[in-house]
């Protein structure tokens, strides 16, 4: 594979490299070399250009709401007690152990049914309370109302906003879980991948040679390898949690932005500065660390939110063809394959295609907005 | 297999295309044929190192064909000898331990893992699959009896795609920042944000669950053999209506975006306004000179299409319950039906690898300035 590139044509997705004379003085100027880069005026400009962009950055801010809401989801989602105040002390049960029923006079050792407490204090009427978050199911409680067979259907009576699921879970309890889960997974995801590729990437677009071609080839090879088939493999060998659904996809994932940095490395390595800090002596880590990747760094910014929907998506995937994480996990894949076997029950895939819809949006909203930002190429256009 | 789990996959592709198109300038140019040449060499390997990585992976699951036939044997022995002879901590295992070998060797269960691919390796080059422990029919009969089906979508979401994406690129472009434009990014960024299992699923759950204007799934009704010809052609539309509409939410939004970007960069190219200047008319400008160059693009893509029969996605089949080659390689996988899983996989890595060089050539075919090759030799 060759790789010299016509001058002035860029790859069609994924970001100009920043324009070399700002990228320079970016750089180079030493008055800044604290741990300032913030105050690059570049990145100023940069930030500056993605604030401007309304729609990315108003999704952008909704995201960062959502899930520092969801990361507290303990305190909105929760089947425990906000607060309980009982005999005059307040207790507050939501993060630590379990509380057993006994504790407020109930005749169980298992852990306090707090729906049930508060109907009870309101009934006794003797200035207990309890306040309940929100939402107050957890997503793996299964609330079955007697006389009917889940799933119910959305109800403001009971508190189930978003309807049961068909084992009686709480929809909405699992659809925000889910999303917290979904996140996780896609910032470990991205933080694996992007290490390994942009480590790898530099260094075969650096050296080039022998050590280039080999793991071209190997990248050759793992894109070939129908993927979904491996992790359904790999599922049936190990039970599925976490951790190993996340090594496999890293094994798979690590290609494309590896090939990106590749890419960029070998066109910034002909630039003239690099000859240049080549040139003053500059050692190879040190010409990799401190001029080549600064100047690639939109290139890995650009990516960011289409890996993380890329992420989302797989994983959601997976989880609807049954071979993602183990149930009970709360996963958006596994309602979306209860709501498709339960078509008469609509609210259930309702719920999640349209949660799944506006992240989605989102995410590639500001995925849009930040490449906007950072490559400034305005196309021209016959008026 | 191409599916939307790989999105993203696709303009991977292409961008490394992109990078070896772009590789053309240094010299010494070798010639276009000994570099397509060298291409075709090269699947060799990349085909190898894909079949044995699967191929090995297959061997370490447990619950293999064998395993599954003795558990579905001491399902049936369990009836008749439960009563007589009770549970005896072998179960019902209705086969002895040298019908098991004979199994094994049947299956070729009974080697190392190296030799055993090998060996199969070698029927593969005399195009034999082997027998699907499933069906127990030869693998390769399987695969062709989705064929149809398959191809079906596969054409019919081509000619969609292309049908519908160019002139919408070509009018887009020309009306930039027109309400229509505005509009229609809308939507065409819809597609490209959104899965098109979600769209699949969305259209399933509006469209034939609640309104009931289109079936559940499935290619053709049940009664579809009492029908007549053109009732026969309705019902075949009629079923495919949502499934297509979910495939073209996938390609669409790329290929639109595509030829759109594309026509406007040639618009604004000197040579359009020269012509312009000229004298020339705005549409003829357009059809006449941009038009050709901004095709270009668009042919990067036009090799794959030998991998139309495989294109269906086993998630959008099995949303539908589409019959096709996806679905069958999925099932084959859930069911560790291992022939048919290996047939699948030479059959969708070859056309893929074969179908990217073809695009490359379409590539040299349509731009005469690209060159292939000098780069190679650069290395």
């Amino acid at each position: 594979m060759s790789r010299a590139e016509r001058a002035g044509r860029n790859p069609p997705k994924g970001g100009t490299p920043t324009l070399p004379d700002a990228s320079a003085a970016g750089v180079a100027s030493p008055a800044e070399s604290s741990w300032m880069p913030m105050l690059n005026p570049l990145t100023i400009k940069q930030l500056q250009r993605f604030r401007s962009i309304k729609r990315g950055y108003y999704s952008a801010i909704i995201l960062a709401a959502a899930l520092v809401l969801s990361l507290g989801a303990e305190l909105v989602v929760n089947s425990r007690a906000l607060v309980v105040h009982y005999q005059g002390d307040l207790i507050f049960p939501t993060y630590g152990d379990v509380i057993p029923g006994r504790m407020f006079g109930l005749d169980y050792d298992y852990e306090t049914n707090y729906r049930e407490l508060k109907r009870l204090f309101r009934e006794r009427d003797e200035g207990d309370w309890v306040l309940m978050p929100p939402v107050p199911y957890d997503a793996l409680e299964n609330d079955l109302t007697p006389g009917t067979y889940p799933p119910d259907p959305p109800s403001f009576a009971n508190s189930h906003y978003l309807g049961t699921d068909s084992t009686g879970r709480d929809v909405l309890a699992r659809l925000v879980y889910g999303f917290r889960l979904a996140f996780g997974f896609a910032a470990i995801l991205l933080a694996c991948n992007y290490v390994i590729g942009i480590t790898l990437g530099c260094a075969m677009g650096f050296w080039g040679g022998a050590f280039d071609l080999l793991f071209q080839r190997l990248i050759e090879i793992l894109n070939n390898v129908p993927f979904l088939y491996v992790i359904m493999i790999v599922a049936s060998i190990v039970v599925q949690n976490f951790w190993t659904l996340l090594a496999v996809m890293v094994m798979f994932g690590w290609t494309q932005m590896t090939w990106y940095m590749r890419t960029s490395t070998y066109k910034e390595k002909s630039r003239e500065y690099v000859l240049a800090a080549r040139a003053m002596g500059a050692s190879s880590p040190r010409m990799v660390a401190s001029h080549i990747l600064p100047n690639t760094i939109s290139v890995i910014v650009t990516f960011i939110p289409f890996s993380i929907a890329g992420a989302i998506t797989t994983l959601t995937a997976l989880d609807y063809l049954g071979f993602g994480l183990p149930p009970p996990t709360p996963s958006w894949g596994e309602l979306l394959q209860q709501g498709t076997n339960h078509l008469e029950s609509p609210w259930i895939v309702t719920s999640v295609v349209v949660a799944m819809v506006l992240v989605l949006l989102m995410v590639t909203y500001v995925g849009e907005a930040i490449r906007e930002a950072f490559d400034p190429k305005k196309f021209t256009y016959y008026e | 297999m191409v599916d939307e789990l790989c999105q993203g996959a696709l303009s991977f592709h292409s961008q490394m295309r992109h990078d070896m198109i772009h590789a053309a300038c240094s010299p010494p140019p070798i010639t276009m044929t000994s570099y397509f040449v060298r291409r075709f060499l090269l699947i060799a390997p990349t085909f190898i190192g894909v079949t044995i990585l699967v191929f090995v992976l297959t061997r370490l699951v447990p619950g293999g064909p064998i395993e599954r036939m003795l558990q579905e044997a001491a399902m049936a022995g369990g009836d008749f000898t439960s009563a007589t002879s009770g549970f005896d901590g072998h179960g019902g295992s209705t086969l002895s331990d040298e019908q098991i070998e004979e199994l094994k060797v049947y299956y070729g269960f009974d080697k190392p893992v190296l030799v055993a691919y090998v060996e199969w390796l070698g029927k593969v080059l005399v195009l034999d699959l082997g027998t699907s422990t499933r069906y127990n029919d030869p693998v390769w009969d399987t695969i062709r009896d989705r064929f149809p089906i398959s191809i079906f979508y596969g054409v019919a979401t081509l000619i969609l795609t292309y049908g519908v994406c160019i002139p919408l690129g070509i009018v887009k472009a020309i009306r930039h920042r027109t309400a229509f434009d505005n509009v229609s990014s809308a939507l065409v960024f819809f597609g490209y944000a959104i899965p098109s299992y979600i769209v699949g699923i969305a259209l399933l759950t509006a469209f034939a669950a609640n309104l009931d204007w289109f079936p559940l799934g499935g290619f053709v009704s049940d009664n579809f053999d009492s029908l007549s010809a053109p009732g026969k052609a309705i019902d075949v539309l009629w079923h495919a209506t949502l499934p297509l509409l979910a495939y073209m939410a996938g390609a669409f939004a790329v290929t639109t975006m595509l030829m759109k970007n594309s026509l406007m960069d040639n618009l604004a190219a000197d040579y359009v306004r020269t012509a312009i200047a000229k004298g020339m008319d705005f549409r003829r400008a357009v059809f006449g000179h941009a038009l050709r160059n901004s095709l270009i693009p668009i042919a990067t893509s036009f090799g794959n299409i030998i991998t139309l029969f495989l294109t269906g996605s086993f998630l959008i089949e099995k949303i539908f319950n589409i019959d096709g080659f996806g679905l069958l390689a999925f099932e084959s996988l859930v069911e560790r039906d291992y022939p048919v899983v290996m047939g699948a996989l030479v059959l969708s890595s070859l056309l893929f690898l074969i179908g990217n060089i073809l695009s490359d050539i379409c590539v040299a075919l349509v731009d005469p300035r690209v060159k292939f090759g000098s780069g190679e030799s650069a290395q």
